[in-house]
């Protein structure tokens, strides 16, 4: 189909050209009646030449009696000599090879030297009487018109051509018939003078026409046709045998029966009126060679016979022989060549009904409907529907019905792949073809194929490039022929494609608008910049960002008038780079916008180079300016929440230091008091007073030592390593802790390793180690009341280069214990998450390494390991 | 141990403060019996003797604020808490729920035996007043149902002859019956058989 948009009153005129083509094609036929092969090629080719406005129509003939192949041709403008026809079929043969019914049939196709475009169809159903080929200078040729013109004028031609052949074998059967008639009659003539003249020779002469009438018995009795001869009666004096294979009637049982035999009823009177008529006057009603009429056999059955006889005339009696050649095959060829015609007419409507649906239809499913409603009008479907796979590929999906069933919803209207033959016809992805619908295993209601006469079936699966994109069915109550299954193969592929094609212009049209909207929320424009000639072209979100209007042109000066006045240099230098450079690049700079608000844009350009070497930059631009906002604000939030911190850290600290302080200093004080008190009593309670005194120095003591401890613990000394025993650290640690567990009803339990080899660390820092991992695992249990509170201690040698220590609690747990390393994670309600941050910067130092464990059961398991000290051997 | 000898309770967990209190408040004279928990404390039997408690805030298992909230239905000890944490709300509560003082720790020998004074006197005047009643208890118990009856119209101040109709009785009997009551409850004027009335609780009959 020629899509290309022309004036519309042009489109009209090529259309009524064509329609006045068509019908001169149309009357070629009449021109051609009674014509020879060599005539009626002659006709066509100067009809074409002038038709079509061709430079070039060639046609090669087959001959059937072995002789070369004849060859005509007819050039727009002939030039030389050797522009014959035998000429042009060898630069033919050259260019499309020597076996010309191979030749590709309605395939354009260049010729080098001549510079033509032709076009070969064959004649006849397989190219057997020939070929035609029309060529042509124009580019475009042949148009679709074209070719239809040509096939009609090609079929048309190959009819006429076919009836030539059968009526140029007739005329020579026929006329040498009548010569052989003539030689028996003048030989009959001299054979009677001779015996006139020589009674002796009179047997010797019957002899001679006894064998002349054998041989002509033995032509007759061997003839292909029925030869009947009749009287002037009409009475039938002579039949052979090809009458019984043609008539049926055996030769004797005709003989001496009026000829009408042969005949039907309404024939016998025209025929008995013409025949008296001829005798009477010499005027012959009927043409006696080639006449087809009809003829009945003995069972009654009408058929087409041509008729060709001759006249002789004896003792002033004549007699009349006619040759009945059987031509109901040959009419049988004839309607199938014209129903081959006709289907293929409307074959090529088909396609180009599917054609013009899927190229014009922007709506996929009004395109599928005409393509259903096509395979309807043009290839006898009861009806056709169209399915296509739905986006999970799971489902087909009916969008087309047209014929008997035009709904789309009910019980097909969803069909799974692999279900109904529809559904298998999916998942295998072969064609199911039937001319036995009734019988078909697939079809599962036969009861409503038999009822509505379906005769066939064919489903195609619609696939392109090995993915399935839908199916195609139809019902037909005729069987379905080679070339309407050739059709239904040849729809099956553009239908796919004509889906795939919609399918992806939706895909991109969606992913067209989801780009914008991307660029929309993103606040990302982006634009590409040709840097010869400066042609800048924008995204909207650009023109949004920039706050021009969108559609305006945009220059570099345009761009400039926005550039903060801070940033225009930066801009500059950014311009010339680019354009020397032809690198990728990346830059921010600030826009002041009218109403002198700042926008920050960040803007990544990709250098690419097309064709012709010239520089474009595609780029993308975002404004980014809430997000330095908000990064500002974030600076901001972090600067207050570490004052925060450290103020909470600080009273954090006070608390837990008077808390630890307090105690001894309550014993001491009222120790003190004690003391005096017992001093100043009548008597003095000396001993008392002694007692309370020690325990004031005890205690006094021990604050100092928790001093010391807390002193340690913000002391930022290098580490001093000496040789520990981690048992002893664990135990003078549970001492510090034993108010801690008592208060808090937390029983400690022991498995310390015998052999422990030393550790080398600092006995401050692994003290603290040790104090913060228990009162974690001791705080975990806080609010468990439902099991005993437990500490579980185990160290051991985990290696000779190894100890390991590890402790167990059995509290709430950890849901992601490598997070709990981290500084400020806490479970706790008032607590900084510190804790084992510092743990395990003192495991790092120590070269260690800390972990936890969710424990069996429940609670936690914190293990630690640290290198044994090398021991020295003495 | 005479009946009279007040005795300080002091709990507190930390060992170093219980032997320090037991001998601070041992040097004031006073008797003292430490414990190292609520719980011993609660188990633990208690002499018939005006009493205070030094109880610290926090202890382990029950605190020391849910420890004054048991105690606050029975005839407990007055409390004086002791803390560690100079904790405000806390302390707030407790002198809400009627502790007597409340000392950060450390605190001085003075302010802790002015503390305990104070307690074992509002503990004494309990006491008393918890044994007055006793006794009270004990007479109005001798009284017989209908001297009962007759009581409220007595201590209402209506007339023996209002009170016969309003029993049914005469006004003789009425008055057999006020005499009895005045030796039962060893009341030796009316006006102190009407205070004896109202310590008990028994309502006047209004008209």
């Amino acid at each position: 189909m020629d899509v290309q948009p022309r004036d519309v009153a042009e489109e009209i005129k090529h259309l009524q050209r064509c329609i006045n083509d068509l019908i001169s094609v149309l009357a070629l036929p009449a021109r051609w009646i009674g014509g020879e092969p060599t005539q009626i090629v002659d006709v066509l080719l100067d009809a074409l030449l002038r038709m079509l406005q061709l430079d070039l129509v060639y046609v090669q003939l087959n001959d059937t009696n072995g002789q070369a192949p004849v060859e005509m041709a007819r050039l727009a403008q002939p030039q030389r000599p050797a522009d014959q026809p035998h000429e042009i079929g060898k630069v033919l043969k050259q260019s499309l090879g020597t076996d010309v019914q191979k030749w590709p049939l309605l395939t354009q196709k260049l010729l080098g030297d001549l510079d033509i475009s032709v076009v070969p169809l064959g004649l006849g159903l397989q190219g057997e009487i020939g070929v035609i080929v029309a060529g042509s200078k124009r580019a475009d040729f042949p148009l679709q018109t074209e070719r239809l013109i040509l096939s009609v004028a090609a079929n048309h031609a190959s009819i006429a051509l076919q009836e030539a052949r059968l009526r140029s074998d007739q005329k020579r059967l026929a006329s040498e018939l009548d010569r052989l008639v003539a030689q028996r009659t003048t030989e009959l003539a001299s054979a009677n003078t001779e015996l006139r003249k020589e009674i002796a020779e009179r047997k010797h002469a019957e002899e001679h026409l006894r064998r002349s009438e054998e041989k002509y018995r033995v032509i007759l009795e061997a003839a292909n046709d029925a030869v009947v001869s009749m009287d002037e009666s009409g009475t039938i004096l002579l039949a052979n045998a090809a009458v019984r294979r043609i008539f049926g009637y055996d030769p004797v049982e005709i003989i001496g029966k009026p000829l009408t035999l042969l005949m039907p009823d309404y024939m016998r009177e025209l025929h008995e009126g013409g025949f008296a008529r001829y005798l009477a006057t010499g005027q012959r009603h009927i043409n006696w060679q080639g006449t087809e009429l009809t003829a009945l056999r003995k069972s009654g059955e009408e058929f087409p016979v041509e008729v060709s006889f001759g006249e002789q005339t004896r003792d002033g009696r004549k007699s009349f022989t006619g040759f009945l050649r059987d031509i109901s095959k040959r009419r049988q060829a004839e309607t199938a060549l014209r129903a081959a015609m006709e289907e293929r007419t409307r074959i090529s409507a088909f396609r180009e009904e599917i054609g013009v649906a899927l190229s014009h239809q922007v709506d996929l499913k009004v395109a599928l409907h005409n393509c259903a409603h096509a395979a309807v009008r043009h290839l006898d479907a009861a009806f056709a529907r169209i399915w296509t796979l739905s986006g999970d590929g799971r489902e087909l999906e009916l969008q087309a019905s047209a014929g008997m069933y035009t709904h789309l919803d009910g019980l097909h209207s969803r069909i799974a792949v692999g279900q109904h033959k529809i559904g298998l016809i999916a998942q295998e992805r072969k064609p199911h073809l039937t001319n036995e619908a009734q019988n078909d295993p697939r079809v599962s209601d036969k009861d409503w194929a038999r009822r509505e006469k379906m005769t066939s079936f064919a489903g195609y699966p619609l696939v392109l490039e090995e993915r399935l994109v839908g199916v195609m069915g139809m019902f037909s109550q005729k069987p379905l022929t080679e070339s309407t299954l050739e059709a239904l193969s040849y729809a099956a592929g553009i239908i796919a494609q004509g889906i795939e094609r919609r399918r992806a212009e939706e895909a991109l049209r969606r992913s067209e608008a989801f780009l914008a909207e991307g660029q929309r929320l993103g606040q990302i424009g982006s634009y590409s910049w040709r840097v010869a000639t400066d042609k800048i072209e924008w995204s909207n979100e650009l023109y949004r960002i920039y706050e021009f209007e969108i559609g305006v042109p945009v220059t570099l000066d345009l761009i400039r008038t926005r550039v903060h006045p801070q940033d225009i240099s930066l801009y500059e230098k950014m311009v010339e780079k680019a354009r020397d450079g032809g690198k990728n690049f990346e830059w921010q700079f600030r826009l002041l916008m009218a109403d002198q608000s700042i926008k920050y844009l960040h803007s990544v350009a990709h250098a690419i180079r097309d064709q012709s070497g010239q520089l474009e930059y595609i780029a993308v631009a975002q404004d980014v300016t809430e997000r330095r906002q908000s990064e500002e604000a974030l600076r901001n939030t972090q600067a207050q929440l570490s004052r925060a911190t450290r103020a909470a850290t600080v009273g954090e600290f006070a608390a837990s230091i008077a808390h630890e302080i307090n105690q001894p200093l309550a014993a001491v004080v009222a120790n003190g008091h004690a003391c005096l008190r017992w001093l100043s009593a009548e008597p003095p309670g000396l001993a008392r007073a002694q007692e309370a005194a020690e325990r004031i120095v005890r205690d006094g003591k021990e604050a100092g030592e928790i001093l010391r401890r807390i002193r340690a613990l913000f002391k930022r000394a290098p580490l001093e390593k000496t040789g520990l025993n981690l048992n002893e650290v664990i135990v003078e640690v549970l001492r510090l802790l034993a108010g801690e567990t008592s208060k808090r009803l937390v029983s400690v339990e022991m498995d310390l390793g015998n052999n422990l080899e030393t550790v080398e660390g600092d006995r401050v820092q692994l003290q603290q180690l040790l104090f913060n991992l228990l009162q974690n695992g001791i705080e975990a249990m806080d609010r468990v009341a439902e099991r005993p509170k437990k500490l579980f201690i185990r160290t051991r040698l985990q290696s000779p280069e190894t100890v390991l220590v590890e402790i167990r609690d059995w509290g709430i747990g950890i849901e992601n214990p490598e997070k709990a390393f981290e500084a400020f994670f806490t479970t706790k309600e008032s607590g900084m998450g510190m804790g084992l941050a510092i743990c395990r910067s003192i495991i790092d130092a120590h070269h260690g390494r800390l972990w936890a464990v969710p424990a069996e059961g429940c609670g936690t398991t914190f293990s630690f390991t640290l290198p044994a000290q090398p021991k020295v051997i003495a | 141990m005479s009946p009279d000898n007040p005795i300080v309770f002091v709990v507190d967990d930390d060992l170093r403060v219980r032997e320090a209190l037991s001998s601070l408040i041992s040097s004031m004279g006073l008797q003292v019996a430490v414990f190292g928990s609520a719980k011993e404390f609660m188990e633990s039997d208690k002499p018939d003797a005006p009493s205070c408690l030094v109880l610290d805030l926090q202890l382990p298992g029950t605190s020391g604020l849910e420890l004054q909230q048991q105690l606050a239905t029975g005839d407990a000890p007055p409390i004086v808490f002791i803390s560690g944490h100079g904790d405000i709300p806390s302390s707030v509560s407790a002198m809400k729920a009627g502790a007597i003082e409340f000392l950060p720790k450390p605190f001085g020998d003075d302010e802790l035996l002015r503390a305990i004074n104070a307690a074992i006197a509002r503990d004494r005047t309990a006491r008393k007043q918890r044994s007055e009643l006793t006794e009270l208890q004990r007479h109005y118990a001798l009284l017989t149902p209908r001297e009962r009856e007759v009581l409220p119209y007595v201590v209402a101040g209506f007339a023996n002859k209002v009170t016969a109709a309003d029993l049914g009785t005469s006004q003789i009997t009425i008055g057999v019956h006020r005499g009895q009551i005045m030796r039962k409850m060893e009341a030796k004027s009316l006006a102190e058989l009407i205070r004896m009335a109202d310590r008990l609780g028994i309502a006047r009959v209004s008209k």
